[in-house]
């Protein structure tokens, strides 16, 4: 954990100082009246030394035992994988519409765990895709976009 | 209108066939994100509220509270088949629920949490009928400073009782207060920290930011792991306790749902601490302790009861003050808001009908997990048998459509997948969401007291001090703070870290 504790620390004052550099920018005003970056400023600026003071503290404690791998072995493709894909759905959907882009996230969803017969995929994918068209579009009004080919 | 009238009124306005159908669909859904892995409350109910768009803010709150009461009813079927907690409010639920499912006792245990969820909800709703009126009188007298203070306070609350580290759990109230703030500044209307994105002057999202912190960061996290789970295969019988097991766990279920409505009060408590305290007093009092660990049914009714009776009292600080005291209380704030309604103390005179409606949604949400979920147990345990390779594709479509409904933007999927990345980060690296999603909430609201309250005073911090209830409240938070450098508090504080682990 020392080391995680050190690198979230250094993330978190880079994180604080920018914030803190912006709040002056946008103005902290006067203490009678408070300007734009006022409040930011003050959390941005406990933040940075917090952080300072969480890496002092994880850089003189003895690890008592041993870290473990941040990324468990052999699974984390698969969690890049649906990230991957989750970010194509929401660049794509506008353009090619909620039912066939649902469509091809749902099969590499249902794909990805376990390779399964694909027309047991594709079926899943088909249903799950159908009934949430018509739960949400149809029931609750849902506006979906309808795409290049009107899907 | 008479306190028995307003009751009354209560129920005509849940018995409407849409309210008592919301209420219904509520405590189903909830416990079915009980049940299931991978959604929490805070997601389940963010992921909801986009479709409740269309109906009243009552139908809206009382599907909102049936998920709440619902998802601490389906978190103890997890604990005790499975001894995997559906929810954290349940935690503590699996050391004695699941032991006593080994020992061929999963019925009385399920019926004990049951019917100690009833009985403490229906309590926590008498508490919040006869506490919430005079608070929200008494509020009326509040100013500014007070409110900045109650906040602090809150804020400082939620991350004493964290769960990991309160340096980090604080680090994460300050990261919250300052994504509050992106979006246009109230008084001047300035845009501030928007990166030139258009879509970011209204703010980052509290449910893009909610469903990212903890649906899609559990999904991630979950993925990692392995899938496979171990479900209570023996036949459930005798769901109803013994006379043996009622008489051991009568009074800890008046003993939890006291200590749940405490602690549910208070600004930053919630379930999930009222179970572990009412756990731990439970084993103090006891004269066996050494039961407890080994199948002790006390061990499953007080802290059951305790976290429905801190689901109920929860509402108080949110009716009455307009203060949310935890992260699902911010959800319930954020749909006011979107209805057009301001919380605060002027909320029950003027929405009577959105108060007394849900307070009798409660008394029928208790009532329908107890009619409904008894005789259904089996299915919940069918439901537990699902792969999560068949449920993960499905929870992550609900995310998607959940968050895009809200305004027909892909912006918005962006802003939730960077939060469920950083979610999953934080919960790698040990810090915890709760105390980022309560000061995103209550950022603005604290920043508008604070500037007010500056205003008032031209400049003087004395203001917070010279005011007894901020001064109250200031100093309640200043010892929490303080209580960390003292050795007593820290070896506490130690074992409850070793507890959660």
């Amino acid at each position: 954990m020392k080391v995680f504790d050190q690198l979230s620390s250094i993330f978190w004052f880079v994180i604080s100082t920018a914030v803190f550099i912006e709040s002056i920018r946008l103005g902290i005003g006067k203490i009678q009246n408070p300007g734009v970056g006022f409040i930011t400023l003050g959390a941005s600026g406990i933040l940075g030394i917090l952080s300072f003071v969480l890496f002092i503290k994880a850089t003189l404690t003895k690890e008592e035992k041993e870290t473990e791998p941040l990324f468990s072995k052999g699974r984390w493709p698969r969690v890049l994988f649906v990230l991957f894909i989750l970010c194509v759905y929401s660049v794509v959907m506008p353009t090619l519409g909620y039912l066939l882009s649902t469509f091809i996230l749902m099969t590499f969803l249902f794909w990805v765990l376990e390779r399964r017969k694909i027309w047991l995929v594709f079926t899943a994918s088909f249903l799950s895709t159908l009934i949430s068209y018509f739960v949400f579009s149809k029931w609750l009004n849902c506006q979906f976009p309808d795409g290049l080919f009107g899907l | 209108m008479g306190f028995f009238d307003n009751i009354l009124y209560g129920f005509q306005i849940t018995f409407q066939p849409i309210n008592f159908l919301f209420c219904g669909i509520g405590v189903l859904m909830g416990t079915l994100v009980g049940v299931l892995p991978g959604i929490g409350p805070a997601g389940a109910m963010a992921l909801l509220l986009p479709a409740t768009f269309q109906f009243s803010p009552t139908s809206t709150l009382i599907l909102l509270a049936g998920i709440y009461y619902g998802v601490q009813y389906g978190g103890s079927t997890t604990s005790i088949l499975v001894n995997i907690p559906g929810e954290a409010s349940s935690v503590v639920t699996c050391i004695d629920g699941h032991q006593m499912a080994r020992q061929g006792r999963a019925g009385p245990a399920l019926g004990i949490a049951a019917w100690g969820s009833f009985i403490a909800g229906t309590i926590a709703n008498l508490g919040l009928m006869f506490v919430a009126i005079p608070l929200a009188y008494a509020a009326l007298r509040l100013g500014p400073p007070e409110y900045f203070s109650l906040m602090c306070m809150g804020l400082i609350i939620v991350t004493y009782l964290a769960q990991h580290s309160v340096l980090k759990a604080i680090m994460m109230a300050l990261v919250g207060i300052i994504l509050g703030s992106i979006g246009l500044d109230l008084i001047t209307g300035l845009p501030r920290f928007t990166l030139g994105i258009n879509e970011l002057t209204d703010g980052a999202g509290m449910i893009p930011l909610v469903i990212g912190l903890f649906g899609i960061s559990e999904i991630l996290e979950n993925l990692e792991k392995s899938l496979e789970r171990d479900v209570f295969k023996a036949p459930l019988k005798n769901l109803w306790p013994s006379l043996k097991d009622w008489t051991q766990a009568k009074w800890a279920i008046v003993r939890g749902s006291i200590i749940g409505f405490i602690l549910g009060i208070l600004p930053g408590g919630g379930a999930v601490i009222s179970s572990f305290v009412s756990y731990a007093v439970e084993k103090k009092v006891s004269r066996n302790p050494e039961r407890f660990g080994k199948g002790a049914i006390e061990g499953v009714a007080s802290p059951e009861s305790a976290n429905n009776a801190s689901a109920g009292a929860s509402l108080i600080p949110l009716l009455s003050l307009g203060i949310p005291p935890n992260p699902i209380m911010a959800i319930f704030f954020t749909a006011l808001m979107i209805h057009g309604i301001q919380p605060g103390p002027l909320l029950i005179k003027q929405y009577p009908d959105l108060f007394w409606g849900l307070v009798a949604s409660l008394y029928l949400g208790n009532a329908l997990l107890l009619i409904l979920n008894l005789p259904l147990i089996g299915i919940w345990v069918k439901v537990l048998r699902i792969p999560y390779k068949i449920l993960f594709p499905l929870i992550l479509l609900f995310c998607l459509i959940g968050v895009y409904s809200i305004n027909n933007v892909t912006f918005d999927l962006y802003v939730m997948i960077f939060f469920g990345v950083l979610g999953w980060m934080m919960r790698k690296f040990g810090y915890e969401p709760a105390p980022l999603v309560l000061a995103y909430v209550l950022g603005p609201l604290l920043e508008n007291a604070l500037r007010q309250s500056l205003l008032i005073s031209q400049g003087s911090f004395l203001i917070f001090i010279t005011r007894p209830i901020s001064a109250a409240a200031l100093g309640i938070a200043f010892l929490l703070l303080l209580s960390n450098f003292f050795p007593y508090f820290r070896m506490r504080r130690r074992e409850y870290e070793k507890f959660n682990e």
